[in-house]
């Protein structure tokens, strides 16, 4: 709307223009000569008011016109930040919700891309795209009637080099599109190459390689560089032949207008005015070429936003779970020939596995790595479901489950420590709506990490991660275990999340948790020996199976594969101890 | 105030520098000027034609002459056509030549620095400097600066041919420009800050998303999924927000250009109309007039802009030059010495040594000799030290006190290629390319023919495995070598330490366990590589150095025990003899069948 009338005013600038050089060199016959200052003929004369009426005239007319393409600024392309924030917010709600199974299959580079570029191409639709095709079409429209108007003839002369001008822009910005996936390929190769050579400098210096690492490096930056050269040749055509044919416009419109003249068909005044018409097309036209590469890019990024977005989620409470009550969890977990296989995966990870564990117990999961110990984890809060089988909480299938509650219910703590980029206070509080300071600080006492966080400067104001400080990996594991503790949950996952920590913090830990949490199941992964020989029952996986099940000395005395463990951690301590 | 003088002499130190890099083209360059000053001459001398042919043809109806002007005006066209296409791809090819070497430059640098380096930077920060600190002085080399002075010629013009029409008109059409320039001024300013507030918003907006896509799984775990969407679109918000008010400049800014350029217009057609009704003016200079004051424009507009990019190009040229300052901390002697025949006796006399100064001594008064023949092994815990007492003896890195000689000469003052090219390495990782097995072998060493190739891989029985692999030797390998087995792998580095026929043999052995099988010809193999060499051997294996001349046993930086196999294992309380125990208890594992 706005671009329609700012358009329709722009029209009358060169009107204007014409009317008033048309319009001097009618007076001009009259008077010539006839005054000898300049500053009469501006301000006290006939011609200088007619001059002036039309100078404001025209001052008028380009002020309307900057007010209503400043409003088509402001209203097209501000909804169309909106409608990216629109956008992006689905696509983070749509995130949140869909299972792990989905981030297992997509890398988080993909994802990722989803949220941040592939928007904001679908922006440029409803941005700039939409802006210029409007333009294009309302200023064209009404600047080449006013030319038909004017004289059809040379307008048909002046825009015969405008479709050119349009075509040409269409094949440039394809080719530059298509040029730069060629050349980010080859950047990527650069990259790739640079990657290959610093990771393994010690061969490569052991070997007295570094002058061939430098020659197979160099021909792939002369390759980036001739790819980078052809994509230049074009883009070295665009202006000159952007300038060539609008040069070419006014050309002809000087030399079939000028002929025109002679003849007395049209006035100079039209010379002139035709010759700003052509520059205002100019630029419409050239983004026509533009701006349709542009819409199949965004095309494309709205397919992949769609495609997402309609992802299936399997993993959700149907109608009757999700408004169920939280009730009363006893803490029995059961697993019933549970067998699991990672999406796109042939093998099993877990392979029929029927385990039980008592409410209130303290069990540990033990195995090499591989084993399937986390993943079998993993299927309690619900982050895969078996793939064979089921668990029952409390007898129930935990697909009966309110999976907010289920989750409620445990305090997980995974084996890559996660902890997220804001306070420390912040991290702990994660899991709890509106913590108290006093909860915060029991948290993390019982997790060991109270010391330590004092001992900061900013206490628990402390910024974790790349704008804040680093935390040891002992720190970062007791502060998430901090943040599952805070729950207080029915049951507490730990995922071999006291590696990183000391024998004596790790005893103190578990002491804590025990007492904190009496009566609560706790399920730990453990490569430690003295982590886990307090267990109740001991599971040793392998393979994805259970082999070995049984409390420590039962395990010692069948000499099997825990026997072994043991004995060979015990070997290891003595060595550490000389 | 000092700071900033301060500043501005370390740009030009940095563009001197850069200048460096620019030395071969100059000449280049200075034709691509000659070639901006010509079209910015042809690109401004069409309005002052179009005046001619409206004031001396078309006002004297005269065909020829203007078939003539309009002749002249397609010729600067056609000219100014060719000289920008001309002018635009030798800048770009010039600029892309600088960049070329620049890059080069770098990855050698790099690539000569100490191991240490790597150490201390991550090699996604490496990469970013022979890759996009490079890239990011693209726009600047290739058309930055040669478009600059094509801007300036082109002002220089148009003021020149307009003073030339009417010096009046002149100055009225440049009346404006103080207000372009204060706009544009304000602009950039508000721009600048507004861009900055952006760019803070989009980097939160990032990180956001991207720690949440990674920590998806405690999000839901913690039944976070609304709190985490309401977080989301608050900075969301800011986001948008943010991008809304540098909107606002861009949609004030760009009409006001508009309007400024057609309000100089109408000063032109004022005063020039009433030149005009007095004679003084014609209307071709009136023509010609409209056509310079919107011409003007652009090239100031282009040299404002012209300026962020040199300020963004010279931070990462800082960055660059950083990293070709650095020094190399394990150099080449002052006087290298050379040997021509290299015997194979090693010497660790007293050797200390530490990766970091606040960090333990990982290495601590070591001494030991290998003679020439002689078969050392190395054993010890995880973490013993042992696997830098060969990035000791390669000089990856340099130690803190004490010598380490060869055949009698002090490593420091060797060249670095003979003493490297003295040692057949196999190092623990199994690095292998993507590529055939035969460069994995030659690491592209072209000297080496493919019998020599074939006979290093038969001394190690791996002959016989290569050959089965489709194409032979010209068989393709994945990145890491991916397609074959551990073992295989290790049979492929140890080909590539064998084909320089090396004195002495150093061997790190694999951890990651191989397969009895292959375990078997990676033994033999070994029995076979040591005969006639000096051979140290990190043995992760206890199996393979039973019949070692010697063993020495680390523990913590030190040497504990010395002695063969048997008077090793016959200590009670010995390391050498837990360490055994413990690979036992290893093997037993893994042999054991699933219950």
């Amino acid at each position: 709307m706005f671009l329609t009338a700012s358009n329709f005013f722009l029209v009358w600038i060169p009107v204007l223009i014409r009317r008033t050089m048309d319009e001097v060199e009618a007076l001009g016959t009259e008077f010539s000569n006839e005054y000898d200052s300049i500053v009469t003929v501006l301000f006290s004369s006939d011609a200088g008011n007619i001059l002036a009426f039309n100078s404001i005239l025209l001052i008028g007319t380009v002020a309307l016109y900057g007010l209503l393409l400043f409003a088509t600024r402001q209203t097209i392309i501000i909804s169309s930040r909106k409608i990216e924030f629109d956008i992006r917010n689905q696509i983070m709600d749509k995130l949140m919700e869909l299972p792990q199974r989905y981030f297992a299959n997509n890398s988080t580079g993909e994802i990722y891309i989803r949220t941040t570029e592939d928007v904001a191409r679908v922006r440029e639709y409803f941005g700039p795209v939409f802006m210029y095709t409007v333009n294009t079409v309302t200023r064209a429209g009404f600047i080449i009637t006013m030319m038909i108007i004017v004289n059809p003839e040379l307008t048909f002369w002046a825009l015969l080099p405008l479709p050119f001008l349009s075509a040409f822009a269409y094949w440039v910005s394809g080719f530059i599109n298509k040029y730069q996936l060629i050349i980010q390929e080859q950047y990527s190769r650069i990259a790739g190459k640079a990657q290959e050579t610093f990771s393994s400098i010690r061969l490569i210096k052991a070997f007295n390689r570094t002058g061939y690492e430098q020659k197979r490096f160099e021909i792939e930056s002369d390759e980036y560089r001739k790819k980078k050269l052809k994509l230049d040749l074009v883009e070295s055509l665009f202006h000159p032949t952007l300038n060539l044919l609008i040069g070419a416009s006014v050309l002809i419109v000087i030399w079939k207008g000028g002929i025109m003249v002679i003849d007395g068909l049209i006035t100079i005044g039209n010379i002139a005015e035709f010759v700003i018409y052509v520059a205002y097309l100019t630029w419409p036209v050239a983004s026509l070429g533009y701006t349709v590469n542009t819409l199949q890019k965004s095309l494309a990024s709205w397919e992949r936003i769609d495609n997402m977005l309609s992802e299936h989620i399997d993993i959700l409470d149907d109608e009757t779970l999700q408004y169920e009550k939280p009730h009363k969890v006893i803490g029995d977990i059961e697993f019933r020939n549970v067998s699991f296989k990672y999406p796109g995966s042939d093998e099993y990870a877990v392979k029929n596995i029927s385990l039980k564990i008592e409410a209130g117990s303290n069990v540990a999961i033990v195995g090499r790595t591989g084993a399937g110990k986390t993943t079998l984890v993993n299927l309690i809060p619900r982050l895969f479901d078996p793939t064979e089988g089921e668990i029952l909480i409390d007898g129930k299938n935990i697909k009966e489950w309110n999976l907010k509650h289920l989750r409620q219910s445990i305090g997980y703590v995974p084996q890559e420590t996660f902890l997220f980029s804001t306070t420390v206070k912040e991290n702990i509080a994660f899991g709890v709506d509106g913590a108290s300071m006093t909860k915060i600080e029991k948290a993390a006492e019982i997790a060991q990490v109270l010391d330590n966080i004092l001992d900061f400067e900013k206490k628990f104001e402390t910024l974790v991660g790349e704008r804040g400080i680093t935390l040891s990996g002992g720190q970062k594991q007791r502060t998430a275990i901090a943040r599952a503790v805070i729950k207080n949950p029915e049951f507490i996952i730990l995922d071999d999340s006291l590696s990183a920590v000391d024998t004596k913090t790790e005893d103190a830990i578990m002491h804590h948790l025990r007492e904190q949490l009496n009566n609560k199941t706790t399920i730990m992964i453990s490569h430690r020996i003295s982590t886990v020989k307090n267990a109740d029952t001991i599971f040793y996986l392998h393979g994805g199976s259970l082999v070995e099940t049984g409390t420590h000395n039962e395990l010692i005395k069948r000499e099997g594969r825990y026997a072994n463990m043991y004995s060979k951690q015990l070997i290891e301590q003595e060595l550490d101890q000389i | 105030m000092s700071k900033k003088n301060n500043y501005e002499a370390a740009d030009s130190v940095l563009i001197r520098r850069l200048y460096y890099f620019f030395e071969p083209y100059k000449w280049w360059a200075l034709f691509a000027i000659v070639l901006t000053l010509a079209a910015a001459f042809l690109g401004t001398v069409r309005p002052k034609l179009t005046q001619i042919a409206v004031d001396d043809y078309i006002a004297f109806r005269d065909v020829d002459g203007l078939l003539w002007i309009v002749f002249l005006l397609g010729l600067a066209l056609i000219g100014e056509f060719l000289i920008l296409m001309l002018n635009t791809y030798i800048t770009r090819w010039f600029g892309q030549g600088v960049l070329y070497s620049l890059r080069n430059a770098v990855f050698e640098k790099i690539q000569s620095l100490h191991v240490r380096f790597f150490d201390k930077n991550p090699i996604g920060r490496l990469i970013t400097r022979t890759t996009s600190d490079i890239e990011a002085l693209s726009e600047l080399l290739s058309d930055g600066i040669v478009n600059m002075i094509g801007d300036l010629f082109r002002i220089i013009f148009i003021l020149y041919f307009m003073l030339m029409m009417s010096w009046e008109l002149t100055i009225i059409s440049i009346l404006v420009l103080p207000f372009l320039f204060y706009a544009t001024f304000w602009f950039k300013s508000k721009v600048r800050i507004a861009y900055l507030d952006v760019r803070d918003q989009v980097a939160r907006l990032n990180s956001f998303a991207q720690e949440n896509i990674s920590g998806m799984a405690i999000v839901q775990l913690f039944n976070r999924e609304e709190k985490q969407k309401e977080k989301f679109e608050g900075i969301n918000a800011d986001h948008r927000n943010a991008h809304i008010k540098t909107i606002f400049y861009f949609s004030i800014f760009w009409p006001l250009v508009e309007v400024l350029a057609s309000f100089a217009m109408a000063l032109v057609v004022w005063y020039g109309g009433a030149r005009a009704l007095m004679g003084g003016v014609t209307f071709g200079v009136l023509l010609a007039f409209i056509q310079y004051v919107r011409q003007f424009f652009n090239p100031i507009r282009g040299l404002s802009e012209k300026y962020n990019t040199l300020q963004s190009a010279l931070a990462s040229s800082e960055r660059i030059f950083d990293v070709l300052d650095t020094p190399n901390e394990v150099g080449e002697a002052e006087k290298p010495v050379d040997l021509a025949y290299v015997d194979g006796k090693i010497e660790f006399d007293h050797v200390f040594f530490q990766y970091n100064e606040d960090e333990e001594l990982v290495i601590n008064d070591v001494s030991f000799t290998a003679n020439p023949g002689e078969l050392l092994a190395i054993v010890g815990a995880t973490g013993a030290g042992k696997t830098t007492i060969i990035n000791l003896l390669m000089r990856f890195y340099d130690i803190n006190r004490g010598q380490i000689l060869l055949d009698g000469v002090d490593i420091r003052d060797l060249s670095l290629h003979t003493l490297r090219s003295s040692f057949g390495l196999v190092l623990q990782d199994n690095a292998l390319f993507s590529g055939t097995v035969h460069d994995n072998i030659t690491l592209g060493n072209t000297d080496i023919t493919r019998q020599q190739v074939i006979e290093a891989a038969k001394e190690v029985e791996a002959h016989q495995f290569i050959s089965k692999l489709p194409g032979g030797y010209d068989f393709r390998l994945r990145e890491r070598g991916a397609s074959l087995s551990m073992g295989q792998r290790q049979l492929i580095c140890f080909v590539r330490a064998m084909v320089y026929d090396p004195k002495i043999l150093i061997l790190d052995e694999a951890t990651s366990s191989v397969d009895s099988e292959t375990e078997e010809l990676v033994s033999k193999a070994c029995e076979r590589m040591m005969k006639g060499r000096t051979a140290i051997v990190i043995a992760h294996r206890l199996s393979t150095i039973r019949g070692a001349d010697r063993i020495l046993v680390m523990h913590k930086g030190k040497i504990r025990e010395t002695g063969s196999h048997q008077e090793l294992i016959g200590k009670d309380d010995g390391i050498y003899r837990k360490l055994y125990e413990l690979q036992y208890k290893e093997q037993d594992v893994g042999a054991t069948p699933i219950a």
